[in-house]
C-alpha cells in the first residue's frame, strides 16, 4: 500500500505542496504575515491567474501535445475582452471565449487534417493572437473603464473567495467529474498512452484533438479576459508570462509529457503550488526573484525526476564505480 | 457456409503506386481462412481497407449479404469486424478492463462500470484466463497475453469476423498454442477468422483455406489441403523455390572467439556462458522473456546494469559501453529495424557508413569523398543497387534495409562480431534466403555471429551452435548434428519434464 | 513492416504518368516564394534604398544567429528551445559588466562562456537523463530571469565611457558588421552539420534516438553539444544587441526564442529532427525579414510584423505537410 502511494504520480504534487506550506510557514514563524487570513484569499486569486491555462495546457499534454498558443491567446483575449465589454461585460467575456473557442477549434483541424505535431501549429497560432492583439491594440495599453466591473470580479465572496476564482474552482469541479465519471477521462489517457492503439481499438482521436485544444483556447481565454477586466486594463505584451507557471504547474501535477498519466485534479493541485508559492513569497516580503528561481528550480527538478534515462545513468555511476574499486 | 464478408474488385493506390489491384474475396460464417504473402503484397492494406483505416479507390465490401462502406474504425466496429493489429491496439497505461472497453461503440458516456465488469470478465472466461485481474494494468502484461486482452476485447464486442494480422510475430510458442486453440473454439461458435501469418506451420496447422496476395492482387484461394508447404511458397514468389539455408562450412579458426562468462542481467539473465568462435553462428533460442534477447542486448553494451566478462579474441569486452563495443567492430542489430537500427529520413548513403565515421574524420572532420566510395563498395557488397544511395532508407523493403544494417558492419580491418535479434523477421521469404546467404559469408569472412529467433525452423536451419535458455537461464548447448528442433522446443518450453526423463 | 512494403513497391515500378510528382513541390514552392517576394520587392518604394537595406540586414542578425543555433537543437531531435531569448539578453548584460571591467575581448569571452554554459547545462540535463527539452528550457527561462533580477534589479545597464565599443558598430565593406557575424555563425553552422562527425551525429539522434544509440553514437555528448553550440550563436547575438543599442537589460532578449524558432520552419527545417540545415535556417530569417521590412515599407505599422510571421509559419508548416505526404 505504501510503496503504490509513493508510486502514484498523483501524491506527488500533495507532497509537494505539504513541503512548500511548511517551508514558508517556517521562514514566517511568529510574524504571522503568511498564515494570515489574508493569504488563502491572495493564493486563490493567484490561482485563478493560472489554473484554468494550466488545465488546458495539461489536456493537451496528457494527450502528448503542446499548446504554445495559450499564451497568445491568453493576451488576446484579454484585449478583446476590454474593447468590446466596456458597456456589457458579458458581451466582452463571450467575444473572447469565442474567439478562443474557434481558435482552439481551427487549430485543432489543422493538426487533424494535416497530421501535423502541435507546436509547429500552435507556434503559427501564438504568434498569429500576438500579432492580433497588437493590431487590435495599435500596440498600446487599453484601459478598462467600467470600474465596476473590474472590482467586482475581485470582490471576496465567503471569505475565500472571488468570482474569478470561483469561477476557475467551479470549471475544475466540473472537468474532474467528467474526467472520473464518464468515458472521456479514459479515452484521453488512452490517446496519451498510445494514440494509434487507441485509434484503432475505436477512440475518435480526431475528434478528442479538436475538442481538447478548444477546451484549451477557451481556457486561456477565459482566464486572460477575467484577469483583464480585474486589472482593469489590457495591453498586448503585458501578459504573456503565462506559459511557465502554466507548464509548471501541469508537470507539478503528475501530468507526464510521455502520455498516459495526469488529471484534472492533479492539475488543481500543481497550480495551487505555485499560488501558495506566489502569494506566500510575497506576503514574507521575499524579493521578486525568488518565486522565479524557486519555480525554476523546482520545474527543472522534476524535468530530470522524471527522465526516462534517469534510473539507467544512476546505474552506469554505480557500476563504474563497482569496477573502480 | 453463408457468406459474412465479401469483397469485389478492391483496388487502392498511393499517389500513383498501386498497393492493391482487383481484388476479390469472400468469406463465410465458422471459416478460418489464411492469408500470406510476401511483405508488400498488398495484405495489410487490404486488412487496413477492411478496417476503415484507409478508404479503397475502387471496388465493393459486401457485409453479411449487404454493401457497406467503412470509414473508420468505429464503423468497422459496428459491422462486427474486429482486428487484433501487429502492433497492438491496447493503451499500456489502462487496466485490462478499460482496455477491453476502449473505444467500444457500446459503452455510453455514462455508465455502470460493474456491468462492464461482468461482461469483460465473461470474455476472459471464454478464452480461458478468467483468473486475471481486471484491474492490472496491461503495460505489466507479457506480449502474448496482450494479445489475449485483444481477442477478450473483439469477444466483448460481439466481433462475427476477427482479423489477426500477424498475431504470433512476437509470441512464444506456448503462448502461440493458446491462441491457436482459443479461435479454433471461436470458430466452433461460428465466428470467422482471417488468419495474416508469415510463418506457414500456423497456416496449415489452423486455417481452413488460404489466400495469398502477390504485387497487390489475389493470385489464388485453396483450402489447405490442396496445397503443399512448397507449392504455397511458389504461389507467394511466382516463381519456383530453391533451398533457403546454405551450406555450413568449415571452420577456419577455432581459437579466436567471442566469449562470453557469467553474463549476468539482473532480472533477466543469470549466469550465461557460450563461446561464439568465428566462422559459426551461434543461435541463443528461448522464447519471448527467456532473456535469449537480453543476451545480445548486454554483449553489445546495451544494458548498463550487466555484469560478466566478455573477451573478444582474448582481450576483454567492456560491458555497458555501445561506443567501445563499436570501436572493437562488435555490432548489435536489433529486431525493431525501424526504430533502432536505420535512421529511416536519412540517406542509404549515410545510414551505410553511419559506425564508420569515426575512421574517416581526421579531427572530427569527415572526408565525404572517401564515405561516398566506401558506401558504393558496401551497396554492391551486400546487394543494395548503388543508384539508390541517395534515397530515404525509409523506402527500402524490408530485406533491403536488413542489407543496409548488414553492409554497416561489412569491410573493417579486421572481421567482428555480429550480435542479432530476429535477423529475418518481418522478412519474406525471398528475402531471407539472401539473408542467410549473406550471414554464411559474413562467417567465411571471419566474423563471429551471435543471433537470436523465435522460428525454430530458422534456428535448425542456420545455427552451428544452438545455446537454449528457459526463464534466464541457460538449459543446454547443442552443435552439429545433435541440434533439432524436438529437443529445443522442449527445453525453452518445458525444461523441468526434460530434466526429469 | 508490411505497411512499409506497400510503398516500397511504388518506388521499383515508378509512378504512373498522370499522378502529379510531388517530388517537385518543394521546388515549385520555392521558385514561387522566390519570384513573389522579389516582385513585392521591387514593387515597394524604397525597397532598395541603401538605409533599408543595411537596417534590414542588420535586424535579421540577431535572430539569425539565434535560429542557426536553435537549428542544431532542432536537428538533434530536441524540437525548440525556450531559453535562447533569456540567454541572449543574459549574454548581453555579462558582456556589458565585462568590458567595463577588462575590455572588449575579456567581454567576449564572458559573454559566449555564459551563454555557451548556461545552454549546455540544459542540453547535458536534456541528453544525459533524457529530460524534456521543452520543460528544461521553460524551467531554464525562470531561472535565468530570476538570477539576472538578483543583480540587476530589473534595470538597464550601459558601456562605461572609453571601452572602445563604437569601434564595432561599423561595417565591413560595406556591410554591416551584424551581417558578416551572421554570415560566419551561418558558414560555422553549415560546417558543424555537414563536415563533422558531430553533425552527422546530430542528423542520426534527430532521426532516430535509439538507432543513433545503439550504432554506438554517444548520446548525452551529442546533445549537449548541440546546445552548447546553440548557446554561443546566441551569445554572439546578445553581443551583437549589446552593441548596437548601447546598453541592455533583460527585456531585450524577449521573443527572440520565437523568432528563431519561426526562422527554422519557414527555411524547411523539420520539427521532429534529423532534418535540415544551417543555410536553411538562414534563407528562413531572411524570408521574414525581407516581409517584415517591406510591410514596414508599406505603412503597415510594426504590430503588423507579428501577424504576418505567425500567418507565414502558418502557411510553411502547411505546405509542407502537403508536400511529404504521398
Amino acid at each position: 500500500m505504501k510503496a503504490s502511494i509513493r508510486n502514484d504520480p498523483h501524491f506527488r504534487p500533495l507532497v509537494i505542496l505539504a513541503a512548500c506550506i511548511v517551508l514558508l510557514s517556517a521562514v514566517d514563524w511568529g510574524q504571522w504575515r503568511f498564515l494570515s487570513a489574508a493569504t488563502p484569499f491572495s493564493t486563490l486569486q493567484t490561482f485563478a491567474n493560472i489554473g484554468l491555462v494550466a488545465l488546458g495546457l495539461g489536456l493537451t499534454m496528457m494527450i502528448r501535445e503542446f499548446d504554445l498558443s495559450v499564451v497568445g491567446m491568453f493576451g488576446l483575449a484579454g484585449c478583446v475582452a476590454v474593447m468590446t465589454g466596456a458597456a456589457h461585460p458579458w458581451f466582452g467575456i463571450a467575444c473572447a471565449i469565442a474567439i478562443g473557442l474557434a481558435a482552439g477549434i481551427i487549430q485543432g483541424l489543422i493538426m487533424v487534417r494535416f497530421a501535423l505535431g502541435s507546436v509547429g501549429v500552435t507556434l503559427g497560432g501564438l504568434l498569429t493572437f500576438v500579432g492580433l492583439a497588437h493590431v487590435l491594440t495599435e500596440n498600446r495599453s487599453v484601459p478598462y473603464d467600467n470600474f465596476r466591473v473590474a472590482l467586482l470580479v475581485n470582490e471576496p465572496f465567503a471569505g475565500l473567495l472571488s468570482v474569478r476564482s470561483g469561477v476557475s474552482l467551479a470549471i475544475f469541479a466540473v472537468v474532474a467529474l467528467t474526467f472520473g465519471f464518464t468515458r472521456l477521462g479514459r479515452d484521453i489517457i488512452a490517446i496519451g498512452s498510445d494514440r494509434r492503439a487507441a485509434m484503432i481499438a475505436g477512440v475518435n482521436v480526431d475528434a478528442f484533438i479538436v475538442g481538447i485544444f478548444a477546451f484549451s483556447g477557451v481556457c486561456a481565454a477565459a482566464t486572460g479576459a477575467l484577469l483583464s477586466y480585474s486589472l482593469a486594463s489590457a495591453s498586448p505584451a503585458g501578459l504573456s508570462d503565462v506559459l511557465v507557471p502554466a507548464a509548471a504547474a501541469a508537470i507539478l501535477g503528475g501530468v507526464s509529457l510521455g502520455g498516459g498519466s495526469g488529471r484534472p485534479l492533479g492539475i488543481a493541485t500543481g497550480a495551487l503550488v505555485l499560488a501558495v508559492l506566489r502569494s506566500g513569497l510575497n506576503a514574507v516580503e521575499a524579493p521578486p526573484f525568488v518565486n522565479d528561481i524557486a519555480m525554476g528550480a523546482i520545474l527543472l527538478t522534476v524535468a530530470i525526476g522524471d527522465g526516462p534515462y534517469l534510473m539507467r545513468r544512476l546505474r552506469q555511476l554505480a557500476a563504474r564505480e563497482r569496477t573502480d574499486r | 457456409m453463408p457468406e459474412v464478408l465479401s469483397v469485389e474488385g478492391l483496388g487502392k493506390s498511393y499517389t500513383g503506386v498501386r498497393a492493391l489491384h482487383d481484388v476479390s474475396f469472400s468469406l463465410g460464417s465458422g471459416e478460418i481462412r489464411g492469408i500470406c504473402g510476401e511483405n508488400g503484397a498488398g495484405k495489410s492494406t487490404f486488412v487496413k481497407i477492411l478496417m476503415g483505416i484507409t478508404q479503397p479507390d475502387s471496388g465493393s465490401i459486401r457485409i453479411a449479404g449487404r454493401a457497406r462502406d467503412i470509414p473508420g474504425p468505429r464503423q468497422a466496429q459496428g459491422m462486427g469486424l474486429g482486428i487484433v493489429a501487429q502492433e497492438l491496439s491496447l493503451a499500456p497505461h489502462l487496466s485490462i478492463l478499460d482496455n477491453i472497453w476502449l473505444g467500444s461503440a457500446g459503452v455510453p458516456l455514462l455508465h455502470r462500470r460493474q456491468a462492464l465488469r461482468e461482461r469483460a470478465q465473461k470474455a476472459l472466461d471464454a478464452l480461458g484466463v478468467g483468473d486475471w485481474d481486471l484491474n492490472g494494468r496491461v503495460g505489466a502484461l507479457t506480449m502474448g497475453q496482450r494479445q489475449i486482452v485483444e481477442i477478450a476485447r473483439l469477444l466483448a464486442r460481439d466481433t462475427q469476423v476477427l482479423i489477426l494480422d500477424e498475431p504470433t510475430a512476437t509470441l512464444s510458442d506456448s503462448e502461440i498454442e493458446r491462441i491457436l486453440a482459443v479461435l479454433r473454439e471461436l470458430k466452433a461458435q461460428g465466428r470467422s477468422v482471417i488468419y495474416i501469418s508469415h510463418r506457414l506451420g500456423e497456416i496449415f496447422e489452423l486455417c481452413d483455406t488460404v489466400t495469398v496476395f502477390r504485387n497487390g492482387e489475389c493470385v489464388a484461394t485453396k483450402p489447405v489441403q490442396e496445397v503443399s508447404r512448397e507449392g504455397l511458397i511458389e504461389l507467394m514468389l511466382g516463381r519456383p523455390f530453391d533451398e533457403m539455408y546454405p551450406q555450413h562450412h568449415a571452420n577456419p579458426d577455432a581459437r579466436n572467439a567471442l566469449v562470453i562468462e557469467r553474463l549476468t542481467v539482473p532480472g533477466m539473465v543469470h549466469d550465461f556462458s557460450a563461446v561464439a568462435p568465428r566462422g559459426k553462428i551461434l543461435c541463443v533460442a528461448g522464447q519471448i522473456g527467456s532473456g535469449a534477447a537480453m543476451v545480445t542486448r548486454a554483449a553489445a553494451g546495451l544494458l548498463p546494469d550487466a555484469i560478466g566478462r566478455l573477451t573478444l579474441d582474448g582481450k576483454t569486452l567492456r560491458l555497458g559501453s555501445v561506443p567501445h563495443c563499436v570501436a572493437r567492430n562488435v555490432f548489435f542489430l536489433s529486431e525493431d529495424r525501424a526504430s533502432e537500427g536505420l535512421f529511416p529520413p536519412m540517406k542509404v548513403l549515410d545510414n551505410l557508413v553511419a559506425t564508420r565515421l569515426y575512421a574517416h574524420a581526421p579531427l572530427g572532420v569527415l572526408s565525404w569523398r572517401a564515405l561516398r566510395r566506401i558506401a558504393t563498395d558496401l551497396a554492391e557488397r551486400v546487394g543494395v543497387d548503388r543508384n539508390r544511395l541517395g534515397t530515404a532508407a525509409v523506402n527500402l523493403s524490408g530485406g533491403n534495409q536488413q542489407k543496409l544494417l548488414f553492409g554497416r558492419t561489412l569491410e573493417r580491418t579486421e572481421p567482428g562480431v555480429l550480435l542479432m535479434n530476429e535477423p529475418t523477421r518481418g522478412i519474406d521469404v525471398g528475402a531471407r534466403a539472401e539473408i542467410y546467404r549473406l550471414m554464411r559469408r559474413l562467417c567465411d569472412l571471419g566474423y563471429a555471429l551471435v543471433m537470436t529467433s523465435s522460428d525454430l525452423e530458422e534456428v535448425v536451419g542456420i545455427a552451428d551452435i544452438v545455446v537454449t535458455m528457459y526463464r534466464g537461464r541457460t538449459v543446454a548447448r547443442y552443435e552439429g548434428e545433435r541440434i533439432a528442433m524436438s529437443t529445443i522446443l522442449a527445453d525453452i518450453t518445458h525444461p523441468a519434464e526434460q530434466a526429469a526423463r | 513492416m508490411t505497411g512499409k512494403g506497400d510503398t516500397v513497391r511504388g518506388t521499383r515500378e515508378m509512378s504512373m504518368p498522370l499522378a502529379p510528382d510531388w517530388r517537385l513541390l518543394p521546388t515549385a514552392v520555392r521558385a514561387v516564394v522566390i519570384v513573389a517576394l522579389t516582385v513585392a520587392c521591387v514593387a515597394t518604394p524604397g525597397f532598395f534604398s541603401l538605409p533599408n537595406i543595411l537596417s534590414l540586414l542588420t535586424t535579421v542578425s540577431f535572430m539569425g544567429c539565434v535560429a542557426v543555433g536553435m537549428t542544431l537543437i532542432t536537428i538533434s531531435g530536441n524540437i525548440m528551445s525556450f531559453s535562447l531569448g533569456a540567454t541572449a539578453g543574459a549574454a548581453a548584460m555579462v558582456f556589458i559588466v565585462a568590458v567595463n571591467i577588462g575590455g572588449i575581448g575579456i567581454g567576449l569571452i564572458a559573454a559566449l562562456a555564459v551563454a555557451a554554459l548556461v545552454s549546455a547545462a540544459q542540453g547535458f540535463a536534456v541528453g544525459w537523463v533524457r529530460a524534456n527539452p521543452i520543460i528544461v528550457s521553460i524551467a531554464a527561462v525562470a531561472l535565468i530571469y530570476g538570477t539576472a533580477e538578483i543583480f540587476t534589479r530589473h534595470s538597464s545597464i550601459y558601456f562605461k565611457p572609453g571601452t572602445g565599443i563604437e569601434i564595432l558598430r561599423g561595417k565591413l565593406g560595406g556591410v554591416p558588421l551584424e551581417f558578416v557575424v551572421l554570415l560566419c555563425v551561418t558558414a560555422a553552422g553549415q560546417f558543424i552539420l555537414y563536415l563533422t562527425r558531430f553533425g552527422r551525429n546530430l542528423y542520426m539522434m534527430g532521426s532516430s534516438f535509439r538507432a543513433a544509440e545503439a550504432a554506438g553514437v554517444k548520446t548525452w555528448r551529442t546533445v549537449t553539444g548541440a546546445y552548447l553550440w546553440a548557446g554561443a550563436f546566441t551569445g554572439l547575438a546578445g553581443v551583437m544587441l549589446a552593441i548596437r543599442y548601447d546598453g541592455a537589460n533583460m527585456d531585450y532578449g524577449v521573443g527572440y526564442e520565437y523568432d528563431a524558432i519561426a526562422a527554422v520552419l519557414v527555411g524547411g527545417t523539420l520539427m521532429k529532427g534529423g532534418h535540415g540545415s544551417a543555410l536553411r535556417t538562414l534563407a528562413g530569417a531572411m524570408i521574414i525579414a525581407i516581409v517584415q521590412a517591406m510591410l514596414l515599407l508599406r505603412g503597415f505599422r510594426q504590430e503588423w510584423q507579428y501577424l504576418f510571421t505567425g500567418l507565414i509559419v502558418f502557411a510553411v508548416i502547411l505546405l509542407h505537410s502537403s508536400g511529404e505526404r504521398r
